[in-house]
């Protein structure tokens, strides 16, 4: 079976800056990888073009069979839509919805709206009885699950975080991992970027980035 | 989803669409009260202009007809005649739902107690009607051709009133005549005797009238279009406007109109700049929401006809709540700088509503910007 993932000699420059430098390796379905290295490393560049957010200057990212990089704009928003499921470091919730409205707003943008389908993803993540707090009443763990529930419920076929325990104390970082866990026993294929050793090493497969290029790929573990 | 994005945006953004709600309502409570002005006083206008009389005459052409017998003119003063018995039934065929009166006249120089006077033969119900700022003191004629009507200024030097009699001659000619009413037109008329045309004729000995004034309401387009009609019935006379009413009327209208539509331009702007600039500082706020809508694949349409509807209703609620003040506002300013009263025009609802939607909308200008948003930079907080 074809690998979910495939990277191929991906390249990204910014200007005269090369944030991605030739970067290869493949992701299996349903495994759980930590992208890890230091700042200015190319982790978030290798996301951003991964989720259809930005576009390789060379090479080939495919996901679930089709190359990001060929994409137009039209396709890349239905890419985002269908194939992608993104929880950042800083939650991006929108502040004038309730949690509940917060995951139907990507129900709204992929098809159509199910408030019973978002309730109920909500309640996977623990969140049952905050459906109707805007995420200014939420703490910071607590919006983060909404972000987890907003990603899932198109149920893509890849899971993006980006420093998803970035922002979170302690106690809610422990919450975080745990669904991540969750998730991944439940067949989900997870690419996480973080900074910390103790949460790569929750991942099937550390990918080490070093000025833009692999440093480390081990095979799964 | 839409309706609830749709009400969730407006009420998250209340202050700042509160200052553009109020520049859409400020600019429909004035245009809808000028457009409320212009209907109403134009519609006011052409009946205060319809009202000052006749505004159509008809009379013989120079070379035609024929003379009044023992008037004493040479013939090159001496003015042409008409045949009543065919221009009136011509009249009456050629004129529209809208003539209101028509008045043949047939002027001459009688005497009453060997005192010239100028005397007017015509139907008197008719002359009366086609000049509405004439005011009379007795009663109308009830139909006897033997009773007329005199100016006030013959009135008092004859020391006429309603119900005298006397003898108006012409040559060697003479009437006994009734008066029903003494008139007081506040011009050439209060020096005229007023007779039923039947005996006026019979005393200038001939048949005939000199000119026939009529007069219609409506616009000045209805005017000119009965002048038109009339000139194709009566190819032989001389059938005119009278310019001085009509031209003054189109004039005055034509300014009007150029002046009001002139400030709904300035207003429709200047209410169009004041939305481009709330939604300016709308849309810098909105990138990262934009950026994150992007990311979660909304596609830029959907987005951004999501803050273009959230525009419309700024619009149409602006405009709905501008025309009602609106009306109170032209109330107001019909009672207190123009001394009328203006009523209210339904039709200018629609337009100002639909107005102020268009300039809502001209005003999310800004929101293309949004276009350009690229979600990676916005949500790594760039």
């Amino acid at each position: 079976m074809a690998p979910l993932v495939e990277i191929e000699n991906l390249r990204k420059e910014f200007g005269s800056v090369r944030a991605l430098d030739g970067v290869s390796f493949n992701v299996e379905a349903g495994e759980w990888i930590a992208i890890m290295g230091p700042s200015g490393s190319g982790k978030t560049t290798l996301i951003n073009i991964l989720g259809g957010l930005d576009t390789p200057t060379s090479g080939r990212a495919i996901v679930d069979g089709t190359d990001v990089a060929r994409l137009d704009e039209a396709g890349l928003t239905r890419f985002r839509a269908e194939k992608i499921g993104f929880v950042f470091q800083q939650f991006h919730l929108v502040s004038y919805l309730t949690a509940l409205e917060n995951v139907m707003l990507a129900q709204y943008f992929h098809s159509t709206t199910d408030q019973r389908e978002a309730r109920a993803e909500l309640e996977r993540v623990g969140l049952g009885d905050r459906l109707d707090h805007l995420p200014g009443e939420l703490s910071g763990g607590e919006q983060q699950r909404v972000a987890v529930a907003r990603a899932l419920i198109n149920h893509p076929k890849l899971l993006l975080a980006d420093e998803p325990t970035g922002n979170l104390d302690e106690a809610n970082e422990q919450l975080v991992l745990r669904l991540l866990r969750e998730l991944h026993d439940e067949g989900h294929t997870i690419l996480m970027v973080t900074h910390a050793p103790e949460i790569g090493a929750l991942a099937d497969r550390r990918i080490d980035l070093a000025h833009g290029r692999l440093a480390h790929a081990p095979a799964r573990v | 989803m839409f309706g609830l994005l749709l009400w969730k945006l407006l009420r998250s953004n209340r202050g700042r669409l509160a200052v553009a709600l109020v520049a859409v309502t400020s600019g429909a409570t004035v245009i809808s009260a000028l457009l409320n002005l212009q209907f109403d006083t134009e519609r006011k206008l052409t009946q205060e202009f319809r009202s000052l009389g006749p505004n159509i005459v008809i009379s013989a052409q120079p070379t035609s007809g024929a003379a009044i017998p023992g008037s004493g003119q040479t013939a090159a003063t001496t003015p042409a005649l008409m045949d009543d018995q065919t221009v009136l039934p011509a009249v009456q065929g050629a004129s529209a739902q809208n003539t209101v009166a028509v008045a043949p006249y047939l002027y001459f120089v009688a005497r009453i107690d060997q005192t010239p006077v100028v005397t007017a033969g015509t139907l008197i119900g008719e002359a009366i009607r086609s000049e509405p700022t004439w005011k009379l003191t007795g009663h109308l004629p009830t139909g006897d051709p033997r009773e007329c009507g005199v100016g006030r200024n013959v009135a008092r030097q004859f020391g006429l009133s309603s119900g005298s009699q006397f003898d108006i001659s012409y040559t060697n000619r003479t009437e006994h005549l009734t008066v029903a009413f003494v008139l007081d037109a506040g011009g050439a008329e209060d020096n005229q005797v007023f007779v039923d045309l039947q005996p006026a004729e019979g005393l200038v000995g001939l048949n005939g009238i000199e000119l026939v004034q009529i007069r219609v309401d409506g616009t000045s387009q209805q005017v000119s279009d009965t002048v038109e009609k009339l000139r194709q019935a009566l190819p032989g006379y001389d059938v005119r406007p009278i310019r001085a009413v009509t031209q003054a009327e189109g004039n005055l209208l034509d300014r009007t109109r150029l002046l009001i539509a002139s400030m709904i331009v300035l207003i429709l702007v200047l209410t169009a700049l004041c939305v481009l600039a709330t939604m300016a500082a709308l849309a810098m706020e909105r990138r990262k929401n934009v950026g994150l809508m992007k990311a979660l694949g909304g596609s830029i349409s959907r987005i951004v006809g999501l803050f273009l509807a959230e525009l419309g209703v700024l619009g149409a609620a602006g405009g709905l709540i501008g025309c009602a003040a609106g009306i109170v506002l032209s109330r107001w300013m019909g009672e207190r700088v123009f001394g009328a009263s203006i009523a209210p025009r339904w039709d200018v609802f629609p337009l100002t509503i639909v107005l102020m939607v268009g300039v809502a909308l001209a005003g999310a200008l800004p929101l293309r910007l949004l276009g350009k948003v690229k979600p990676a930079v916005i949500l790594r907080g760039e």
